[in-house]
């Protein structure tokens, strides 16, 4: 694969607080994520993950190396351009969902592209397209009226809607049962397969062995990775 | 075990051949325990010896189909009625080889590596083979599989916490004992 990647870390460091007191939580770490590609981060708390993972974001700079999205480096945006990117191309899965509670899940996948500026009308109709093509076929329920599989497929859906194609995802089977939390992982697997680039966090192996490449994070280094993605018949 | 009771279980379905035994075993199982037809027939004889089954005739092609008798009823019967004790699964290797590891005062932390990214590979490819399961059987199959490699990981995960709380059983060179009561060295962590 000679492609750009989707995301690149290139030898990001993330030290919180200075002098004496300065933690590092990254050190050195380097990590492309290819579209097509699925790719987990496990790692003991503490291990660097979740930093890890706001970095390829764009929620958190770091100290020193640089992150790349979709051929753009990080550091050279704006506050204002950074968010921007932020809303355009990528797509956050969390374990706690943050779906708004009073808004329909048609509304809460709506939801970014309107704050991107995007007609409701157009923003339904995406909305719809791509919850349908996820398997939620009725966009009109509130969050409380779906079961807790349904509320993580809007909130993928919500992840990919607008063409986005850098999904991050922490911890996004956390509350669920390991069969509704496979078919989660089934999905950002098709995702995947059909042109995202997904860059997971998860603690629990199961999932982590969907990624074509599994990075073990220890004390903020990169320890051990399987090996590079196998050809398979998927 | 238990391919005595595998075939018993197969033929509670209905009169069978050899040859689908074999088939209809691996189907369920995913071929993860590939059978030849040697076993197949010599575990027959043992259960027609031991009145579990009972052959019928020869046909035309020389092939005899076999059925189960009430005896062999029973005796599946106790045996899905009966769990399974831990003491009958084979010694784990990769347990011994991180005690005596840590008994001969190697470094353990590599072989927990090492074992933790193999194990990640094996449970990848067990991932992509359950996308191509066939039928719940087998899917249960793999299922059993996925959960023991990630017991596996939980474990070596553990014992790394626990080493890199205890920095004592890196170093102490003779045999390790048994931690002292208040000496716990298990860190504050969430399982």
């Amino acid at each position: 694969m000679s492609v750009d990647p989707v995301v690149r870390l290139a030898d990001v460091t993330r030290v919180h607080g200075d002098g004496p007191q300065a933690v590092p939580a990254l050190r050195g770490v380097s990590l492309d994520v290819a579209a097509g590609e699925l790719v987990a981060v496990m790692g003991p708390s503490g291990s660097g993950k979740s930093t890890l993972l706001n970095l390829a974001g764009g929620l958190d700079a770091p100290t020193s190396g640089e992150v790349t999205v979709e051929g753009t480096p990080l550091s050279g945006l704006s506050a204002k351009e950074l968010a921007a990117l932020r809303r355009r191309r990528v797509g956050y899965v969390f374990q706690d969902l943050n779906l708004i509670p009073s808004l329909t899940a048609a509304e809460n996948v709506m939801l970014p592209r309107e704050l991107d500026g995007v007609r409701a009308r157009q923003a339904r109709s995406e909305a719809v397209e791509i919850l349908a093509e996820i398997g939620i076929t009725e966009p009109g329920r509130f969050p409380d009226e779906l079961s807790g599989g349904q509320r993580q497929r809007v909130a993928i859906a919500r992840a990919l809607v607008g063409g986005r194609r850098l999904i991050l995802a922490d911890e996004p089977t956390g509350a669920l049962d390991t069969p509704t939390g496979d078919d989660v992982l089934r999905l950002l697997r098709a995702r995947c397969d059909a042109g995202a680039a997904v860059l997971l966090v998860t603690h629990e192996p199961r999932y982590a062995a969907w990624a074509d490449r599994v990075v073990f994070l220890c004390d903020g280094e990169v320890a051990d990775s399987t090996a590079a993605p196998l050809e398979s018949a998927r | 075990m238990a391919i005595r009771h595998g075939l018993l279980a197969l033929l509670s379905q209905g009169p069978r051949y050899g040859y689908q035994l074999r088939s209809e075993f691996e189907a369920s199982t995913g071929a993860i325990w590939p059978l030849n037809i040697g076993q197949v027939y010599t575990t027959l004889s043992r259960l027609e010896r031991d009145g579990l089954v009972a052959p019928g005739e020869q046909d035309a092609q020389g092939r005899v189909v076999y059925t189960i008798t009430e005896a062999g009823r029973a005796e599946m019967e106790r045996w899905l009625s009966t769990p399974v004790a831990r003491s009958d699964r084979p010694r784990d290797e990769l347990v011994v080889k991180l005690a005596m590891a840590v008994a001969a005062g190697a470094d353990p932390r590599p072989v927990i590596r090492a074992q933790r990214t193999a194990t990640m590979r094996a449970l990848q490819e067990l991932t992509r083979a359950m996308a191509g399961a066939e039928g719940p059987a087998q899917r249960l199959v793999l299922d059993s599989m996925v959960f023991q490699a990630e017991a596996e990981q939980r474990w070596l995960d553990h014992c790394e916490a626990v080493l890199a709380a205890s920095p004592r059983t890196q170093e102490t060179p003779q045999a390790p004992r048994f931690p002292e009561p208040g000496s716990g060295p298990f860190p504050d962590e969430e399982f």
